[in-house]
This record gives C-alpha cells, sequence and structure tokens, in this order.
C-alpha cells in the first residue's frame, strides 16, 4: 500500500524534484535488491495487519525489534567476552607456568652441564678400552694357548695323539716364532715370558710326540706295514728335532728289519698258501735257482721297504743320505741267514759252469739291488763279499781243473790228434764262456773276466799239450800242436776279447807249421837226392873252381836226381809226410802243402840256376834240368 | 692335510711275463704313467712300477714287477713269479711266434705261482690291425681253453690297458670276498691293510711278531 502511495506520488512529481524520486523509486528493482527482500520479508513476519494503527507503530515496532536484537546481542556478547576473558587467564597461567619451566630448565642445565662432560670423558674412556681389550684379545689370541689346545697337547693319558695335536703344536711352533717379533718391540718381558712357556708346551709336546711315533714304529711289524697319515704327520713334525726323528726311524727300521728277516725265513721254508709258490729252500739241490729265488726276493723286498720308507717319510724333506741308511738298517738282518745259505752252496758247488752261472747272478743282482738301495748298505756289501767268494770258488775251480791237467797229461792219440782231455777242457771252456754270453753284467766285467778265464785255461792247456808231446819225434810234435793248437784258436775265435790270445796261438801254430814245413820240404829233397847238391850249391863259394868239378856234383850224379825229381814232379803226393796228412785242419794242411812245395820249388830254382851258369861248367847244362823252375812250379802248384 | 698317495686296503703284486719286444713295458709305462714310451730299451732284468686304483671303493696299490722277455734273462725272472697275485701274459698280435710261445709262459705261470694267481692274456699292439697275425678269435679260444681272462690292448693308444690292469685286479679281489684266496697265508701276492687305524693304546707286540728268525 505504501508502495502503490509513493507510486502515485511518484508519477506526479516527475518533472519535480519529487517526481525524479519518484522515478528513482520506480525505476528500482526490488526483485534484485536482496537486502530489500530480505528486508521486508523480515518485516512481514510481524507486520501482519496492515492498519493505521499498526503504520503508525511500525517504526517503534521496527525501532523496538531494533532494541530487542541488540539487547539480545549484548547478552550474547557479554558470554563471549567472559569465555574470552577465561581463555585470556588461561593462557597468562600457562605462560607462567612455561616461563617457570623455562627458568628451571635452564637452572637444571647448568647443573647436569659438569655430568654430561663427565659422561663424555667415560665414554670415550669406555671405547679406548674396549679397543685395547680388542687388542688384548687378539694378542692373546695370537700369543697364548687355547685351555683345549693346551689339553691337546698334554694329551690324554694313554697316550694317543689326534690330528688336532700337530695344529695345537704348529700353533706353540708359529708363537715361538712370533715372540721374535715382540722381542724387537718394547714387550720385551712379554715376548721373552710367552717364549719361554712355549718353549716348555713345546718341549713336551715333541717328547710325548717321540714317544707316540716310537710306539707306533714299533709297531710296524707286519709284512705290509700299515703307515698311517697320522705317523707321516709325525714324521713331519719331529723334523724339528733331528736326534728324535733319529731315533724314531731307528725304531722304524728296526721293526722293519726283523719283519723282513720273518719274510725271508718264511719264503725259505714255508713258501705260499698250501705250498706254492714253494719254498726257497726246495730247491736248494739247484743253486742257480735257490740263490737266484734268494736275490729275487731279497730285490722285491728292498723295493718294498724302500716305498714304505718314502711313504712314511713323504712329508719330510729327508735327506736321501738318511733313507739310505734307514733302508741298510732294514736290510740288514737278512744278510746273515742269506749270507750262510749262499756260502754253503758256493763251498758245497765244484762245477766251474755253475760257479761261473752263481758269479754272474750275483753280479747282475749286486747292480740290480744296488739301484734301490746304497752301496754302503750292509746287503749289498754281504752280496759284493758272496760275489767275491763265487768270483774266487770259480776261479779256484778253474784252477784245480787245470791243475789236474798237469798232474796226469794224457799221450798223445796215434793220430796226432788232440787229447780227450784237451776237447773236454775246451768244451768246459766254450760252456763258460757261453753261459757268460747269456749273462746279463756290463761288458768292462766281461773284459776283464774274459782275461782271466783264458788265461786260466789255455795256458795250462798249452803246456799240458807241450809236456804230452815231449816225447814225440820233431815231426810229430810240429803236427800235434797243430792240431791242438789249432782246436784252441777255432774254438776261441768264436768269442769276444779274445784277439790278443788268437794272435799269440797263431804265431805259435806258425812256428810248429814252419818246422813241419821245413821238415816236410827236406824230406822230399832228401828222398830225390837232391838235399846234398843243394846243401854244396848254397855253400859253394867261385874260389872253389867250377861246381861241376865237385864230387857228388858232377853230370852223372844230377842227372840220377833229376830223374827222380821228374817221378816226384809226376806223382807228388808220393813223398808226403803222414804227419802232414794228420793235420785236421785241411785249411792248415794246405798251407802247409803249399810253403813246402814253394820251399821245394825254390831249392830247384836255385839248383837250376846253378847248373845253367857257364861258370860252374856244366856243357849241356839245359838237357841236365829240362824242366824250367816255371814248368815245376807249375806241376806242383 | 691331503690324503697322500699311500692309503690304500691292499697290496696286489702283478708281473708281466712274454716274450721279448711284445711291449709288456710300455704297458706298465703306458699304464703308469699314461703315456706311450716310443723307443723303450730293453729290459735289464726286472723293473717295477706302482699305481693305486680303487675297485669296489677298496683303494688297492697294484705294485707291478716288469720282467725281461730276453731268453738270457729267464733264469732270472723266473724267480720274481713267487708271490705274485696277477700274472700278464703279453703276446704281440702282428708276430706270430710270441704267440706260439704262450704254452711255454703259461707253463711258468702256472708251475711257479700259486693256484690262486689269475692269468690274463694280454695281445698287445691292436692298433696295428692291417699287420695282424694272430685273429682274435684264435687267441680267444686259447684263452678260454685255458681259463684265463683275454682282452686285446695297444700300449700305444692306450685302448683297453686300464681294462687288463683293473680287471685282474676285480678278479682277484673277487677271490678275496670269495675267500678263496687266503691272506693270511705268506705269499698270496695280496697284502691286506687294516683301514681303520690300530688302538694306540695296544702297545703290545703284534701277535703275528715272531723273533727274529736269523
Amino acid at each position: 500500500m505504501a508502495d502503490k502511495e509513493e507510486k502515485d506520488s511518484m508519477v506526479q512529481a516527475s518533472t519535480n524534484p519529487l517526481s525524479r524520486k519518484l522515478n528513482k523509486i520506480l525505476e528500482t528493482r526490488l526483485d534484485n535488491d536482496k537486502e530489500m527482500l530480505e528486508a521486508l520479508k523480515a518485516l512481514s513476519t510481524f507486520f501482519t495487519e496492515n492498519n493505521l494503527r499498526s503504520r503508525r507503530n511500525l517504526r517503534s515496532d521496527i525501532e523496538k525489534r531494533s532494541l530487542a536484537i541488540n539487547e539480545e546481542f549484548l547478552g550474547a556478547f557479554q558470554a563471549v567476552k567472559e569465555q574470552l576473558d577465561s581463555v585470556y587467564s588461561d593462557v597468562q597461567a600457562m605462560n607462567e607456568c612455561c616461563l617457570d619451566m623455562t627458568d628451571r630448565l635452564k637452572a637444571a642445565k647448568a647443573k647436569t652441564h659438569h655430568l654430561i662432560s663427565q659422561t663424555t670423558s667415560l665414554h670415550n674412556e669406555s671405547q679406548k678400552l674396549q679397543v685395547k681389550e680388542q687388542v688384548a684379545n687378539a694378542f692373546l689370541e695370537k700369543f697364548q694357548l687355547k685351555s683345549d689346545e693346551i689339553k691337546i697337547l698334554r694329551g690324554t693319558r694313554d697316550g694317543a695323539l689326534h690330528s688336532e695335536f700337530f695344529k695345537a703344536l704348529s700353533r706353540v711352533k708359529q708363537i715361538h716364532s712370533d715372540c721374535k717379533f715382540l722381542l724387537r718391540t718394547n714387550h720385551q718381558t712379554a715376548g721373552l715370558e710367552i717364549m719361554e712357556s712355549m718353549a716348555l708346551h713345546q718341549e713336551s709336546a715333541y717328547e710325548r710326540l717321540y714317544r707316540w711315533t716310537q710306539n707306533q714304529c714299533r709297531q710296524v711289524t707286519q709284512d705290509t706295514p700299515d703307515v698311517s697319515l697320522l705317523l707321516c704327520q709325525a714324521m713331519e713334525a719331529l723334523q724339528d728335532r733331528p736326534v728324535l726323528l733319529k731315533y724314531s726311524l731307528d725304531e722304524f727300521g728296526k721293526a722293519r728289519r726283523s719283519a723282513v728277516v720273518r719274510g725271508f725265513i718264511d719264503a725259505l721254508t714255508r713258501g705260499g698258501p698250501g705250498g706254492t709258490p714253494r719254498p726257497i729252500e726246495l730247491h736248494s739241490h739247484d743253486p742257480l735257482r735257490y740263490v737266484g729265488d734268494m736275490l729275487a726276493w731279497l730285490h722285491q723286498a728292498s723295493a718294498s721297504e724302500k716305498e714304505y720308507l718314502q711313504s712314511l717319510l713323504k712329508n719330510c724333506t729327508a735327506s736321501n743320505v738318511q733313507m739310505d741308511e734307514v733302508l741298510g738298517n732294514i736290510t740288514e738282518g737278512v744278510c746273515t741267514p742269506f749270507k750262510v745259505r749262499v756260502e754253503q752252496v758256493l763251498v758245497s758247488e765244484q762245477d766251474p759252469v755253475t760257479l761261473y752261472k752263481l758269479d754272474n747272478l750275483l753280479k747282475f743282482y749286486h747292480h740290480t739291488i744296488g739301484q734301490i738301495i746304497s752301496s754302503e748298505a750292509a746287503l749289498l756289501t754281504v752280496v759284493s763279499e758272496i760275489q767275491d767268494l763265487s768270483h774266487r770258488m770259480f776261479f779256484n775251480s778253474l784252477t784245480s781243473h787245470a791243475n789236474k791237467l798237469l798232474d796226469k797229461v794224457e799221450l798223445p792219440p796215434p793220430d796226432l790228434g788232440p787229447t780227450s782231455s784237451l776237447t773236454q777242457t775246451l768244451q768246459l771252456l766254450r760252456d763258460v764262456l757261453a753261459c757268460h754270453d747269456a749273462s746279463v753284467v756290463p761288458i768292462d766285467d766281461k773284459k776283464q773276466d774274459y782275461k782271466q778265464i783264458l788265461a786260466c785255461v789255455i795256458d795250462p792247456l798249452l803246456q799240458m799239450c807241450s809236456m804230452s808231446a815231449s816225447r814225440l819225434t820233431t815231426v810229430d810234435m810240429a803236427a800235434y800242436m797243430v792240431n791242438c793248437i789249432h782246436l784252441m784258436n777255432t774254438t776261441l775265435s768264436l768269442y769276444e776279447f779274445t784277439d790278443t790270445r788268437l794272435e799269440m796261438l797263431y804265431a805259435q801254430t806258425d812256428a810248429h807249421l814252419d818246422t813241419l814245413v821245413s821238415e816236410q820240404a827236406s824230406y822230399v829233397l832228401n828222398r830225390v837226392g837232391l838235399a846234398q847238391m843243394y846243401g854244396f850249391i848254397q855253400q859253394h863259394r867261385p874260389d872253389q873252381g867250377p861246381l861241376s868239378s865237385l864230387s857228388g856234383l858232377d853230370e852223372l850224379a844230377i842227372r840220377a836226381a833229376m830223374n827222380k825229381f821228374d817221378s816226384f814232379l809226376a806223382q807228388p803226393d808220393s813223398l808226403l809226410l803222414p804227419q802232414c796228412s794228420l793235420i785236421l785242419s785241411s785249411s792248415v794242411r794246405e798251407s802247409a802243402k803249399k810253403r813246402s812245395v814253394e820251399l821245394v820249388c825254390q831249392a830247384y830254382k836255385q839248383i837250376y840256376a846253378s847248373i845253367l851258369d857257364p861258370v860252374n861248367g856244366y856243357k849241356d847244362g839245359i838237357n841236365i834240368v829240362p824242366r824250367t823252375p816255371e814248368q815245376v812250379v807249375h806241376l806242383l802248384m | 692335510m691331503a690324503a697322500g698317495p699311500y692309503n690304500y686296503s691292499y697290496i696286489f703284486k702283478y708281473i708281466i711275463i712274454g716274450d721279448m719286444g711284445v711291449g709288456k713295458s710300455c704297458l706298465l709305462h703306458q699304464f703308469t704313467e699314461k703315456k706311450f714310451m716310443a723307443d723303450c730299451p730293453h729290459t735289464i732284468g726286472v723293473e717295477f712300477g706302482t699305481r693305486i686304483i680303487e675297485v669296489a671303493s677298496q683303494k688297492i696299490k697294484l705294485q707291478i714287477w716288469d720282467t725281461a722277455g730276453q731268453e738270457r734273462f729267464r733264469a732270472v725272472t723266473r724267480s720274481y713269479y713267487r708271490g705274485a697275485a696277477g700274472a700278464l701274459m703279453v703276446y704281440d698280435i702282428t708276430r706270430r711266434s710270441t704267440y706260439n710261445h704262450l704254452s711255454s709262459w703259461l707253463t711258468d705261470a702256472r708251475n711257479l705261482t700259486n693256484p690262486n694267481t689269475v692269468i690274463f692274456l694280454i695281445g698287445n699292439k691292436c692298433d696295428l690291425d692291417a699287420q695282424r697275425d694272430v685273429t682274435y678269435e684264435e687267441a680267444k679260444q686259447f684263452a678260454e681253453e685255458n681259463g684265463l681272462m683275454f682282452l686285446e690292448c695297444s700300449a700305444k693308444t692306450g685302448e683297453n690297458v686300464e681294462d687288463a690292469f683293473l680287471d685282474t685286479a676285480k678278479k682277484i679281489y673277487q677271490n678275496i670276498q670269495d675267500g678263496s684266496l687266503d691272506l693270511n697265508a705268506a705269499e698270496s701276492g695280496v697284502q691286506h691293510k687294516p683301514a681303520t687305524p690300530r688302538n694306540p693304546i695296544n702297545t703290545d707286540q703284534p701277535p703275528n711278531k715272531e723273533g727274529c728268525a736269523c
């Protein structure tokens, strides 16, 4: 209603301020004015009755409401203010409290400062101590034995040894040597003390180790010793105490020595299971086999023992000398039983061939066993001694054989061939030399032996032949000696190292052959009657006048001799000495024949030349000696 | 500490026999060194070699005696048959004569070893098949007739060499297991070493200790 009034008034006063105001009001868009809308809405809540009175009272109503609202505000803010006041007082109190606490903290901090620094220093100290502790522990770790190590070193009551023992022992050793570093620093006292205690530990440990090793070594008496790993380690450890090592090795040697002796005696007397292989002594009737078996057994045993010893000392740097010594000890025990048996064989053996074979066998084994054990070892010495003995026995036997030949000299047989004792002896020589051929010894020895053997056999043989030929005629002797020596020659020529001997024998054959040849030639010349003439012609000197004037050299005599010579030429064999045909070797026989013919031809040539020489006064020289020397040579050769 | 090469339970003794030049020493060399020895000198007398093998997870040490084949050494080598647990009898497949001599070698082996000795026939040089003079079948038959084990080997190439030595050892080991080989008898060619270490407390002499018999 009021709006309508206002509008009306506005329209009326459109040109005057009032109308302007009205226009302005009319132009107002109430829809868009939210405040106005809110105000109007609020107004509509209590302005329910549009009447005059209420219109008159509107302003006061509004004012009243405004007052009431403000009073309400006041009430509400009053509460808020009170609340805020209380908060303020609370905060105030808190602030005070905080200040108080800060003060107290400050005081407390001032008070604890000393404590903290003390703590820090203590802490540092504790760290240092910890480091020291570590160092000390490390030191102890390095320089002290642990209790169980000490226990191991002291050992159990039964004396048993474990592999830890060696670890502990090497630690003791390590510590002991490490102490030397300590001694170089300023921890000398500690170093000395530790060293001393370690030395004590070491001594007792070595003592124990030695006892144990000695015990173990005493037990290696089986055929095949059980060389345990522990024992090897023990030997290795004992290297630091050479004396103890030596004693232990001696003990080992002793045990093995008796084992070897036992084994040897078993092999000699018991043989294998059920008697196969048969005991060696069962073959004692066969010297070669008996001695050979024994030597082979010893060879094998030596090789095995060397292996055991090597296995025992495999961790050690033991010198070869030491090994050889122990091995020598081990093999020493069998020396006596072996020596006794072989000596028995040698002394009772007569046959030079067997003795020689034994000699070679011993030589061979001396060499073979010598490759395993040192030459100073008793066993090798014994083998060498026995071999010497066998060598002597062999030559004794050969010499006695030769002596027998000379004691009872056989007469040469009618055919002037070699005597049976000669052929037998040469057969023996062949056998001896043959077994040398089959033997196994080095060449040098062989040469020396051959020389000795030949001297032992051939010289007495030659002597024997000369003795047996002593009662023969020159020609018989020559033929007999040629036969004998030639037989020796052919026997020897098959063997080595006989050159000088052969040369000597050839020379002797030649000497005897010369005798035979000249005998044969003079026999021919004698029989044809030229011998005397030849003698004269050779001795003739020109001052004696012409040859023809000498008695026995006249034409007639010469013609007669030439006739006989002619018939000889027709049948040269008719005047052959029987001894020449008794020469056994055809080549020697031929050479004898050839050389005697040569002599005859030479004589004829000289006679021929003399007769044809006009100085000698033969008138019809060419007719006296119708044959030229060339023809004679041609006929006889 | 590393186990040394000496820890073994048994020692078997072998002997190698056969004619000269059949390759006995080469077989041994091939077996012990695993190498072929091209120009092997004649053996003088006897030589010996060792090697440790394993049979049925038992370590066994073979002690092998290699003999000279030359006739002049026959007397010497005969002494080495004694106490061999195994005999390897070798011939050369390219030389019939070496095969023909086997019966004489076999006679020696039978007479001079113990009845349990395992005899193994080896036809060596099987790499030279082109020059073969003895057939496999023939030798096989010979081996069967005489109850021998048999293989053809080559010391040059190493073929079957291990097998020959190992099979022999297996057979010997089997004999031990059977109880046909008496270990306690002397010269069985087998020596047993107790695997467990003896009790060190026992300082008494072992029972088999006899007095020095010399």
